[in-house]
């Protein structure tokens, strides 16, 4: 006996067995299918008494077991059962021989046999045969069941009549010795009439008595019989069959203590058990029929007792088996025996939760040594071992037997090699070394369970499978490694396990589908989100130009507000919440998106990962896979990946898709939670136009405004010149451009900026709107860069010297100073103060164009196009000094400015009408220019402050035409013409401001009817009484005078003597002196006179004034008194006349 | 910034020494002890220097944190036979965590004995797992040297623990804790 049956269990003493065999040729999956039908009957319940028969079936047994069936009979064919084809009654005489020979192999123990013949057409010739069966087909077989039951009760009938036979055989002459095939030759010649000899068949009977009460239903008995037996042969140290005794001692008691069987699962048996009989079913504590009870009288309460007392407790169970065992041990041949006992106290002490003597149990099976081991079997063995584990809870050590086995399945002894098994096997292991195939149980938290051993046992599987021809799930299980166990790989194995990994992929490329196996086991995709290890993911805005913005109206009627509070500096949201999180910025439906992310690379080589593209959800989005490299061990290192979002809607990123080692995997960030976002769901808005903008001047790179400008150009320009701008806006989105809205905003204006710096005209523009795409719209925009052209101190004091009095005001005096051009170049005083002239100044503006249409446009959105503008300002002209001189007329007065040329070429300044005055570089020079004297009272002029800013209207006409020709210094290029305005309104101090402005009393002097100002000459006849009229206007806001006029009449002899004596030549008409009474606001007041001249000459009036208001304790400015000279050429009268 | 650290850790260690002190007086093992036994087990191995072939410490979720073997050759094997016993130690565990699992003994003595060897279990009231495994030809070594094995290993597992820049459940990369481990390891000779 050779091949232990590791199936076996402690009840399994309690059956018979029974063979059922194919004859002839039978299809294997009818014979099984009826074989199954047999098996169903296992328990039989006896018709007249209420003990059970058990039948274990078996379809293959070696006869070679079958001798050591008088040792322990459960071991013993008691029946056989033989499945034939018989087609035709011509082939009958043959398969009935068969079945005979087949008798034969069994012969020496069968009770009894049967034969099924399936699929006989017609009638056989031979009578009826009580062990022969008809069956038409293996389909048509409806009584099979109950032959069987039939042949079991049979069976009974046997196993009982044996039974008796022998327990009560005690009074025979002699009871032969049972004993096992390797003992036969031990016992030739030895006294068989010595006590011990007999005492010794007494025993080995008791033992058999006691197994054929166990087989028969009478456990009582058995228990007894048993007992008896153990007595007997341990007296006679008879230990092979006293460990027999003990052994059957032991079952009994388990079949007695644990009704529900010790096999659980493994053995497929019991169910068909359960179903056999319908009395099966109450599986607690069955009520179990003794000897005594075998008349059909149910067992009274002595019997229980008594049975209790023989019965084994749980703990002595295992005590005997144990002894059992050690006794078996002696034996080298009862290995078998020895193996399956341990099998067996294993089962049970699995039912008593010991799993720590159970592993003792186990781990003497393992050291028992069957000899020469087929492969087939080794397999057999270390399955069964494993599965043994498994039931006590060792799963580990399960796992370590079963990974063994899948090892014997291709150890390189066995000429076929099965890796399909081994493959099953070694997947089976998986849970003992707490390796589950699905990545995902990986992600959470810290590796766990023994990362070495894991290891290896990927490996293993990866090569099992190739070897299988499966290289789907060698990609499969490789990325499973490389993705789980990156941590725990050396460098060296790092680069191993992708080679091979590439190598497999090159064949059979991995993806994300499941794998599902044969067997039902679905191996789940691997996505490598550790290759490359991704930190963050930031959705990024649209670049400035094309982002959208929501009309300002529009933005607070959408506004959804979760909280009643605008601001609260709790927030209350966690991570995940985080993710899903709505991100501020829109994306636009067909613009190109980007995604940021932050890779590194842990692998110790370069890394390509191909068609690295998002995974996104909620609207129709084209990704746009990108290929990238990374280096060894790289630090963090940013990927953009872009996409174009197709529809409007809200977009979700999911994760990202990438291709490495030719294994595709979706890596979705729900399962990254080390990767950092800051949101991952973003609103795309329907499609807007798109504008391209280009300009006529130098683009310029670097932005000095702060913001982000879509684009700026520079330009340089030298103060008060005004350059054209010319802006191309092209339409090369795909939508029409619908509304277009331009503005400017000039920042960092340190510097004192007079005029429109930015001017321009949209509604040529505006009016070829709508723009389809590809068109475009220009627009002019000037540039007008006017900054302070006011000198420093230095220079004032540099030309201060020239004799000019600003203070001193020659009000009334008709004196004037002929401006003489100073024609010398003042040279500048030191190297500093012309670096302060020389000093650019820069002017920068931001133009925004505002423009949408299409669906956007419907939805409220637009876009922001800006353009930077940045002038670099050089200086040109500077008024270092600003002074008045009063002009002939009253009403006028010359404006007198050095004006300095800052510049490095030629100009030429001109101003109103004058002439034009040509400046070398760095020249100062002074001009004159004839300004009238204008009236501050017709503008609002709350302070006097203001009135710098507020009157630039008529400081207009003082606009210096400062006209810069400048010539360029360079050998080949032509003149160049420049030209720009400088004006003086920085320049014009407070002083000055109240020589040009008129007084608040206007006095007209009128002679002759003539107005009269100081270079009129008024002519008039002597001896003509000639009028002379004195209008008093009065513009100041309060009343005036009275005032005294005194008219004196006077000649210049122009070479500064002046005769006031002219009593005789003019005389008055009427006083010469005028009152004039107090004037009130805008009203006037006229004083006539005349006067007569009595020669010819040139004469002049000095109209001097007296103030008769003292009274009121206010003087009057002197300059409100600018009344004329008047002079007045008296002619000879006509000679007619005179005559 | 360096200055300051390496006044700090001394402190830093300190306290946590002491507090993992008091935690084993807790558990009923005194340092002191410990110390006594493993001077009197230097003494002792001088005439044993077989000792050890493999000795691994395996963290309360039963990865290895630590894992030395002679015959490094056969790294693997060890690894097995290690991982395997955790299946007893477990049942051990177990068995009397139900009864008085305060006052529970931390060897756990001879888990299972293989053809070439003996493999012996130590259980941390952390449930940190040292195993210890021994040729079976050493007959010599009884079970009070392995006691005393395991608790010279408990001592520089506590040092280790108590190294402020360790962080637990990392493997262990300690020179003391490798020298004490060698010196109960098998010579190479």
């Amino acid at each position: 006996m050779s091949v232990p049956d590791y199936m076996q269990c402690a009840e399994d003493h309690q059956t018979v067995l029974v063979v059922v065999q194919p004859v002839g040729i039978v299809p294997e999956d009818q014979f099984f299918r009826i074989y199954k039908r047999i098996a169903s009957v296992a328990q039989v319940s006896i018709r007249d008494s209420q003990r059970n028969l058990y039948i274990r079936y078996r379809h293959h047994y070696l006869p070679e077991n079958n001798e050591w069936g008088d040792f322990q009979t459960h071991r013993k064919v008691v029946g056989l059962i033989s499945v034939t084809t018989c087609g035709s009654a011509k082939e009958w005489p043959q398969t009935l021989d068969r079945f005979h020979s087949q008798k034969e192999v069994f012969g020496a123990t069968l009770y009894d046999s049967r034969l099924l013949v399936f699929g006989l057409q017609g009638e056989i010739a031979e009578q009826q045969r009580t062990d022969v069966a008809f069956y038409s087909s293996y389909e048509d077989c409806p009584n099979v069941e109950k032959r069987v039951e039939d042949f079991v009760e049979s069976i009974f009938i046997v196993l009982e009549s044996k039974r008796l036979d022998r327990a009560t055989d005690k009074s025979g002459d002699k009871i032969p010795l049972l004993c096992v095939p390797f003992e036969k030759k031990d016992f030739v010649g030895l006294d068989t009439d010595s006590r011990h000899y007999k005492k010794r068949c007494q025993g080995r009977m008791r033992k058999h008595v006691g197994d054929l009460c166990l087989q028969a239903g009478m456990l009582q008995d058995a228990l007894v019989h048993y007992h008896m037996a153990v007595e007997l042969l341990r007296s006679v140290n008879d230990f092979l069959w006293l460990g027999a005794a003990l052994e059957g001692l032991c079952s009994a008691s388990v079949i007695f203590h644990y009704p529900g069987g010790t096999a659980g699962k493994a053995s497929g048996r019991k169910p068909s058990l359960a179903q056999g009989q319908g009395q099966a079913a109450d599986a607690g504590k069955r009520h179990r029929p003794g000897a005594l009870t075998a008349n059909g009288i149910s067992a009274d309460t002595s019997s229980e007792i008594g049975r209790a007392k023989n019965c084994l407790g749980p703990e002595d169970i295992i005590e005997k088996y144990k002894e059992a065992i050690s006794y078996y041990g002696k034996y080298k041949n009862a290995g078998v025996i020895e193996l399956e006992a341990c099998v067996k106290a294993v089962r049970v002490l699995a039912i008593q939760k010991r799993a720590m003597e159970a592993s003792e149990f186990l781990q003497n099976a393992v050291y028992i040594n069957l000899g020469q081991l087929s492969e087939e079997e080794k397999i057999q063995r270390y399955s069964i071992l494993s599965e043994l584990y498994h039931l006590i809870g060792f799963h580990r050590k399960s796992a370590f037997f079963k990974r063994v086995a899948a090892m014997q399945c291709v150890a390189p002894t066995i000429p076929e090699p099965g890796w399909r098994a081994c493959y099953k096997l070694l997947l089976e292991t998986l849970p003992g070394y707490s390796l589950s195939l699905d990545p995902k149980d990986f992600s959470k938290g810290s590796h766990c369970g023994w990362a070495a051993v894991q290891m290896r046992l990927l490996h293993e599987l990866v090569y099992a499978s190739r070897r299988m021809g499966n290289p789907g799930l060698s990609v499969r299980h490789l990325s499973f490694l490389l993705q789980t166990m990156l941590d725990f790989l050396s460098d060296q194995e790092k680069k191993e396990v992708t080679q091979s990994l590439e190598n497999y992929t090159s064949k059979c490329p991995g993806g994300m589908e499941v794998l599902t196996l044969p067997d039902g086991l679905k191996l789940p995709p691997v996505a490598f989100t550790k290759l490359p290890i991704i930190r963050s993911v930031k959705l990024l805005d649209l670049p400035v130009s094309l982002r959208p913005h929501k009309q300002k109206g529009l933005l607070e009627n959408n506004m959804s507000t979760k909280s009643p509070f605008i601001y609260s500096p709790i927030i209350m949201h966690t991570r995940g919440e985080e993710r899903n999180k709505k991100i501020e910025f829109q994306w636009v439906q067909g613009e190109v998106c980007e995604v940021q992310l932050m890779v590194y690379n842990p692998m110790p080589f370069e890394l390509r990962v191909e068609h690295m593209g998002l995974l996104t959800s909620g609207v129709e989005f084209e990704a746009l896979p990108a290929a990238l490299s990374l280096p060894a061990e790289s630090g963090l290192y940013p990927v953009t990946l872009v996409g174009v979002p197709r529809t409007a809607g809200n977009i979700t990123v999911n994760g990202y898709h990438t291709s490495v080692f030719g294994v595709t995997s979706d890596c979705l960030l729900e399962g990254l939670p080390s990767v950092l976002t800051s949101g991952c769901v973003v609103e795309v808005i329907p499609s807007l136009p798109r504008l391209q903008l280009s300009t006529s001047l130098p683009r310029m790179t670097r932005n000095l405004c702060p913001g982000e400008l879509s684009s700026s150009v520079s330009v340089q320009l030298f103060n008060g010149e005004t350059q054209h701008l010319t802006i191309t806006l092209e339409n090369i989105g795909s939508e029409d451009l619908e509304t277009l809205e331009v503005a400017s905003k000039t920042c960092n204006t340190k510097e004192k900026l007079f005029g429109e710096f930015l001017s321009w005209d949209l509604d040529e523009a505006v009016s070829q709107l709508p723009l389809k795409p590809g068109q475009s719209v220009t627009l002019t925009v000037n540039i007008k860069v006017r900054l302070d052209f006011s000198g420093g101190e230095n220079l004032l004091q540099d030309l201060n010297d020239d004799g000019i009095s600003v203070t001193g005001l020659p009000i009334s005096s008709p004196l004037r100073q002929v401006l003489k051009p100073r024609a010398e170049t003042k040279p500048l005083g030191s190297e500093s103060s012309k670096t302060d002239y020389n000093h650019v100044k820069t002017l920068e503006a931001v133009m925004t164009f505002k423009y949408s249409g299409g669906a956007g446009k419907v939805e409220g959105y637009y876009r922001d196009l800006t353009l930077g503008v940045h002038v670099d300002i050089e200086p040109s002209v500077f008024f270092t000094r600003v002074s008045t001189l009063p002009a002939t007329r009253t009403r006028q007065c010359h404006l007198l400015l050095d004006v300095f040329n800052s510049t490095e070429h030629e100009l030429t300044v001109s101003a109103n009408n004058n002439q034009d005055l040509v400046l070398h570089a760095s020249e100062c020079q002074r001009m004159a220019i004839q300004v009238d004297k204008f009236d501050f009272d017709t503008l609002p002029q709350p302070d006097q402050e203001a009135l710098r800013y507020t009157n630039p209207k008529l400081l207009e006409e003082e606009r210096l035409h400062a006209q810069a020709s400048m010539i360029n210094s360079t050998l080949a290029h032509p003149s160049v013409r420049r030209q720009g305005e400088a004006s003086v309104e920085g320049v014009l101090n407070q002083l000055v401001l109240e020589h040009l402005q008129l007084a608040p009393l206007q006095w007209d002097v009128v002679v002759n009817g003539k107005p009269c100002d100081c270079d009129i000459i008024a002519d008039c006849r002597v001896g003509d009484a000639v009028p002379l009229e004195v209008k008093l206007t009065n513009r100041s806001k309060n009343a005036v005078g009275p005032f005294a006029l005194t008219v004196v009449p006077f000649q210049d002899y122009q070479n500064g003597v002046q005769n006031y004596a002219l009593q005789d030549a003019v005389t008055f008409i009427g006083s010469n002196t005028f009152y004039i009474d107090t004037v009130k606001p805008t009203e006037n007041s006229v004083c006539m006179g005349a006067l007569l001249f009595l020669y010819t000459g040139d004469f002049y009036l000095n109209i001097k004034f007296q103030d008769d208001s003292a009274g009121q304790g206010k003087e009057l400015p002197p300059s409100w008194f600018g009344l004329p000279s008047v002079h007045i050429k008296a002619l000879e009268a006509p000679i007619e006349a005179g005559a | 910034m360096l200055t300051r650290l390496k006044t700090q850790v001394p402190l830093f260690s300190m306290n946590s020494y002491t507090k993992l002190r008091e935690k084993l007086k807790l558990s009923g093992l005194s340092l002191a002890s410990t110390h006594s036994h493993v001077i009197r087990l230097g003494r002792h191995s001088r005439h044993n220097s077989k000792m050890a072939v493999c000795i691994a410490v395996i963290a309360k979720e039963n990865y290895p944190l630590f894992i030395r073997s002679v015959p490094v050759q056969n790294e693997l094997k060890f690894h097995y036979t290690v991982h395997t016993s955790l299946d007893v130690v477990e049942e051990k565990i177990s068995a009397v965590g139900k009864a008085m699992a305060d006052q529970r003994e931390l060897y756990l003595g001879l888990l299972y004995p293989t053809e070439d060897y003996k493999v012996y279990g130590y259980v941390t009231n952390s449930k940190v797992k040292f195993v210890i495994v021994v040729d079976s030809s050493n007959t010599s070594l009884r079970d009070n040297e392995i006691r005393s094995m395991f608790r010279k290993l408990h001592n520089s597992f506590t040092d280790v623990m108590c190294n402020p820049f360790y962080n637990p459940g990392d493997t262990i990369q300690s020179k003391a804790f490798d020298s004490i481990v060698s010196a109960m390891m098998v010579q190479a000779s």
